[in-house]
């Protein structure tokens, strides 16, 4: 408990945390606004013109887009921070410090994916109230009513709350593997915002290659896809059911948690 | 201390290094190593560049894994320690801050995770005369406010040994006097202080007991004193004479050597000052003066770690 609440101290007292809390909260504002725009155009029954029908275009549906606004950069940020939460200590050779306050690494370790997953938390629980606020009143205006007691919308704001917790979990990992900060980042960055186009189109181009549809759902291997397929819940022909989705994100924060405890126990700190 | 918790009772704070080995790759930086390190007293760590001090200091302090043998303060390994800061502070590098941190912020961290009152952080910041940067960032820091800084985490659990790696580097004058105190005073309590340095006159005046390391290899290890008579012990004799013709037959005599040192002077060697005397009294020789040149610690290390320094 103490190396947890001395993490959350780190990250309090340097000026990370809020510039990246500005980034998300920019990030949900472009993101409610293009996703308010898209419930307008789709609720008033112009679904067809951006592309969007049958479950989706749903009232339900359309909601649970609007209050988990944000989601994808967000995602991206919670990462990063938990990047940064590990590569700092190399970068400022403050790990000297830390592993002198406490030689049991393991518990460092814990201490930072504990920290990790309150801040993932946290930044759910400001877009999230962020995104209620603007979403009920958006949406009440425009004459659907808050669509808030629908299990949909329930749905995708608690696994939007699991997704923000294991993306915040997947940073901690990435940094203890690749501890050079901005190797970390940038690779971390690329992989989330470019890396699941590529992975799309690998497994778009192999089904073709292979004349089978099936092997599309196989890109649920990738982090990125297994947490939209988890969030979205419809499973479609491209996607599988959200469970596998949210067992492959789980497996991979438990791989990269157990990896980053292995390895920082070994590592010699010069 | 302020708090005054510590007692010399709590433990014995000796350090025991033995058998310590680092193998990297294609360098052996610790070969062997053994020595120990007694409470109450100063005691130095003297190297030349690469002699494997840091490596040392960090096995020692579980930050590097040994290849082969063990160290251990007060008994435990640093690993096994129950609460490490309560029994060991170290300072090893001045720069290991969060540059974007204020000083005060970087001790409340420290004490957040070894479970010290907040106000700890106040008085170790007092107590290495901080308190004015306090809410300043650790990148606005002089290199001697950042040696202060990392001293003040050191005493942050108000630990029984301390460990310090190159503590005077960047200090000035100033700062090298006060922390020359600061750290006699701690022995002077009766806990145990290990410097690392290459700076051998401050050494000289700081420590009391040097453990000095060439090539990963223990070369001597005592009392100061002790360790600057075991070379002067075959030093040199320094004699003034109006005699020395007389004198210099009479000590090659002896089977002694005499040099003239060029400035009137004659400089005996395997003879002691008293033989000397003896030998220039039986000879009816007039002396104007007979001094035993005792080498400074530095020529002491310079000898001792002559050939061994090279780059590894």
């Amino acid at each position: 408990m103490n190396l947890v609440r001395s993490e959350l101290l780190k990250i309090r007292t340097t000026s990370t945390w809020w510039l990246l809390g500005i980034g998300a909260f920019v990030a949900t504002a472009l993101a409610f606004a293009v996703n308010a725009w898209l419930a307008h155009t789709v609720l008033s029954g112009r679904g067809e013109e951006v592309g969007v029908s049958g479950a989706q275009a749903s009232a339900p549906a359309q909601a649970a887009g609007l209050y988990t606004s944000g989601q994808y950069l967000g995602l991206l940020f919670v990462m990063l921070i938990g990047i940064l939460m590990v590569t700092n200590e190399f970068f400022h050779q403050t790990a000297t410090t830390t592993f002198l306050t406490t030689p049991r690494r393991t518990s460092v370790i814990l201490g930072k994916l504990g920290a990790a997953s309150l801040l993932g938390f946290g930044f759910w629980l400001a877009t999230t109230v962020v995104d209620l606020i603007a979403g009920a009143a958006f949406l009440s205006l425009d004459g659907h009513g808050t669509q808030l007691g629908e299990w949909e919308v329930h749905r995708a704001l608690l696994f939007n709350l699991l997704a923000y917790a294991i993306w915040t979990i997947l940073g901690v990992g990435i940094g203890t593997l690749i501890p050079n900060q901005l190797g970390a980042v940038i690779t971390a960055a690329v992989l989330y915002l470019v890396g699941t186009q590529v992975v799309q189109l690998l497994f778009f181009l192999l089904s073709n290659w292979l004349d089978s549809e099936a092997v599309v759902k196989w890109q649920v291997v990738w982090p990125a896809v297994a947490s939209q397929v988890m969030i979205s819940g419809e499973p479609s022909q491209f996607t599988p059911a959200w469970w596998v989705g949210a067992l492959v994100l789980t497996g991979y924060a438990v791989v990269s948690g157990t990896a980053g405890v292995l390895i920082t126990r070994r590592r010699d700190i010069a | 201390m302020s708090d005054g918790q510590w007692s010399p009772s709590a433990g014995t704070g000796q350090i025991v290094v033995s058998g310590l080995t680092k193998q990297y790759k294609n360098v052996r930086a610790v070969d062997n190593l053994s020595f120990t390190v007694q409470p109450g007293r100063v005691t130095g760590f003297l190297g030349p560049n690469g002699a494997g001090k840091t490596t040392t200091l960090r096995m020692l302090l579980n930050l590097v894994t040994p290849t082969a043998g063990e160290a251990t303060i007060g008994g435990h390994r640093y690993a096994d320690l129950a609460d490490p800061l309560r029994s060991v502070g170290a300072v090893l590098e001045a720069s290991s801050a969060h540059k974007g941190r204020t000083g005060i912020n970087h001790l409340r961290v420290i004490c957040a995770a070894a479970g010290l009152p907040r106000q700890r952080a106040d008085e170790a910041l007092a107590l290495v005369g901080l308190t004015p940067a306090a809410n300043r960032k650790f990148k606005g820091y002089s290199l001697g406010m950042k040696q202060r800084l990392g001293i003040a985490a050191a005493m942050l659990g108000n630990p029984q040994v301390l460990i310090l790696d190159e503590p005077a580097n960047g200090l000035d004058p100033e700062g090298i006097r006060w922390m020359r105190g600061f750290l006699k005073g701690l022995a002077a309590e009766g806990r145990t202080v290990l410097v690392s340095s290459h700076l051998l006159s401050e050494m000289q005046l700081l420590a009391d007991d040097v453990v000095i390391i060439a090539a990963g290899r223990l070369v001597r290890q005592g009392p100061v004193d002790q360790v600057i008579g075991s070379i002067a012990h075959g030093g040199r004799v320094r004699v003034r004479t109006p005699q020395a013709e007389e004198l210099t037959a009479a000590l090659r005599e002896q089977s002694a050597t005499v040099d003239a040192d060029g400035h009137g002077a004659l400089l005996v060697t395997g003879a002691d000052a008293p033989t000397v005397g003896r030998v220039a009294l039986a000879a009816k020789v007039e002396l104007h003066e007979l001094t035993t040149e005792r080498p400074d610690l530095e020529g002491v290390f310079l000898e001792l770690t002559a050939g061994k320094a090279e780059i590894r």
